[in-house]
């Protein structure tokens, strides 16, 4: 039962981190452009848009690592539309980022802020799956 | 001397004043103010309170349906609910102090070896540690251990499951989420290794079951005691159709039998409700800030989430993972007693999150074949391993009732079959 313990020893370290790629500042701009343009589009765009524009002005900012913007528009988005998909899987992974930060600083408030959170999305799935 | 002896013997032996003081702990490590420490701690002597009262409710009705199902077909009949294991233990075996410090000392384990091990797993999910320290407490009570020893004991194997669980899903978790930021907290893990496994035989992992359309939602599992009720109703009543009108006349005094068998099965949900909300009273205080205390120790933590954290990943799969394990949990109930088990009922929350997220794991390694086959077959697995309890439950006093999370029920088997033998040499 605990082969686990020694099992990964000589493994090869293909299971570390996932590294996000590195954004030149080229891309970089190119993503603002789209931002900028996705923004404005929110105030015209019909309901189905709006949350496919969300998600991804969430995905962008979320490449950008600007976790609090991508946040409010995940957040957003599945105010709008709660059924599951990848603004729910990415807000877990960016409140962990946040979780994580806050652990650093030694935050105690801000931790649990972000543990609560966690908490409420888990919360949020289990009632979205089941219907409620 | 006489003052320790007192506070060990008349205070420490009252759970609902252990986990109080448990709770005050961490409040206190936790630096709140006065009125926060004050109110945390006597709700959680409340919540005790309330989980008490919703045990004696559920071994009420549990009491009267092995009565009736023995009547009516000669066999045991066990009704799988983890809530109803750890009320009796709390209460009516009067464990309720030995599995609060037991509760305690997984999650010290756990965080040991996350800080200074490689497998920086946090268990975040602390409804599932309760049912773990319960099992640990229960079994190391029954393979000897008394006292400090049974809560060390408890600690460490807990605190290692605690790990090791999340760290052997992980590899399929990564799959999932594409990440290694989070992690599977959830004590029903070997059995979606189990599905995994069986999966990966007979499917093939291209052919995903998300390409498929499903129904959207099961109204019916809108509410988890209505849930709960969908299940019990129908098989307290069948039950008490089989015991025949004059047995079922002793218990249910001038009302008639069947209306009785009907409310008995709604009392079994009351208790369930009642139990619960003892459940939540106690961890919302205490949860808090020991995870508070995990994270600040483990800054680098990845934190072992309740299971609805893969659903959103897959959701096709886990309404296919509960409907197979449901057929799954069916068969085995006919099945296991002609192998000389117990008759072990489904249970319907277990088959909806155990099941669904089982299915995840099903999908992701061997497709929609592989949901599918591996989902009956997972349900055959998590109901074959809790009917191995049976004997040692029954020798231990608890009522018509079985551990459900799988991990906790290997926790079980290994304190059974290892250490109990092992103390035996000793």
């Amino acid at each position: 039962m605990f082969s686990f313990l020694t099992k990964k020893k000589g493994k090869k370290d293909n299971e570390s981190e996932i590294k996000e790629p590195v954004i030149n500042e080229e891309q970089k701009n190119e993503l603002y452009k789209q931002i900028k343009e996705l923004e404005e589009n929110l105030l015209i765009s019909s309901a189905e848009d709006r949350i496919k524009s969300l998600n991804t002005l969430g995905d962008i900012f979320f490449q950008l690592q600007e976790t609090d913007q991508a946040i409010q528009y995940y957040e957003k988005s599945i105010e709008e539309n709660r059924t599951l998909g990848k603004a729910y899987t990415n807000l877990v992974k960016l409140y962990n980022i946040k979780r994580k930060e806050a652990a650093w600083a030694k935050d105690d408030e801000k931790l649990q802020h972000y543990l609560n959170k966690m908490d409420m999305l888990l919360k949020m799935t289990k009632d979205e799956i089941r219907g409620l | 001397m006489s003052i320790i002896n007192f506070i060990i013997e008349n205070i420490l032996t009252q759970a609902s004043i252990t986990i109080a003081l448990i709770a005050l702990l961490g409040l206190v490590l936790q630096k709140k103010s006065f009125g926060q420490i004050i109110s945390g701690t006597f709700k959680t002597l409340l919540g005790f309170q309330v989980l008490s009262a919703g045990s004696s409710i559920i071994v009420g009705s549990l009491i009267y349906f092995g009565k009736i199902f023995t009547q009516g077909f000669g066999m045991q009949g066990i009704i799988p609910s983890i809530e109803a294991i750890n009320g009796q233990a709390m209460n009516e075996l009067g464990l309720g102090s030995q599995i609060a410090f037991t509760f305690l000392a997984i999650f010290i384990v756990n965080i040991v070896i996350a800080r200074f091990t490689k497998w920086k797993y946090i268990f975040l999910t602390g409804q599932a540690i309760l049912w773990m320290s319960t099992m640990c407490t229960a079994f190391g009570y029954f393979a000897g251990f008394r006292g400090l020893t049974l809560i060390i004991v408890g600690g460490v194997i807990g605190g290692i499951f605690a790990v090791a669980m999340p760290a052997i899903a992980q590899p399929f978790v990564r799959k999932i989420t594409g990440s290694n930021d989070i992690a599977l907290g959830h004590f029903c893990t070997i059995g979606y290794l189990f599905e995994a496994w069986v999966a990966k035989l007979v499917g093939d992992p291209s052919k995903s079951v998300e390409d498929v359309k499903l129904p959207k939602s099961f109204e019916f599992l809108q509410d988890t005691y209505l849930s709960v009720m969908v299940v019990m109703v129908p098989l307290y009543l069948v039950t008490a159709f089989f015991a025949g009108p004059e047995f079922g006349a002793q218990f249910s005094g001038n009302a008639n039998y069947l209306v009785h068998a009907f409310l008995q099965a709604i009392q079994f949900v009351v208790g369930v409700y009642v139990l619960l909300s003892g459940v939540r009273l106690i961890l919302a205080e205490i949860v808090p800030a020991f995870r508070g205390i995990a994270m600040k120790l483990v800054p680098d933590a990845i934190p072992a989430l309740d299971c609805p954290v893969l659903f959103a990943y897959s959701p096709n799969a886990v309404i296919v993972g509960f409907i197979t394990t449901t057929i799954g949990t069916v068969i085995a109930m006919f099945a296991l007693p002609s192998f000389g088990l117990a008759m072990i009922l489904p249970g319907m929350l277990t088959n909806f999150f155990a099941g669904g997220t089982a299915g995840i794991f099903g999908n992701v390694a061997g497709g929609k074949r592989g949901a599918i086959i591996g989902g009956i077959a997972h349900g055959i697995f998590i109901t074959l391993l809790p009917a191995l309890l049976i004997t040692i439950l029954n020798s231990l006093g608890f009522v018509n009732a079985t551990a459900t999370d799988v991990d906790t029920v290997a926790a079980a088997l290994l304190y059974a079959w290892i250490i109990t033998p092992l103390m035996g040499l000793f």
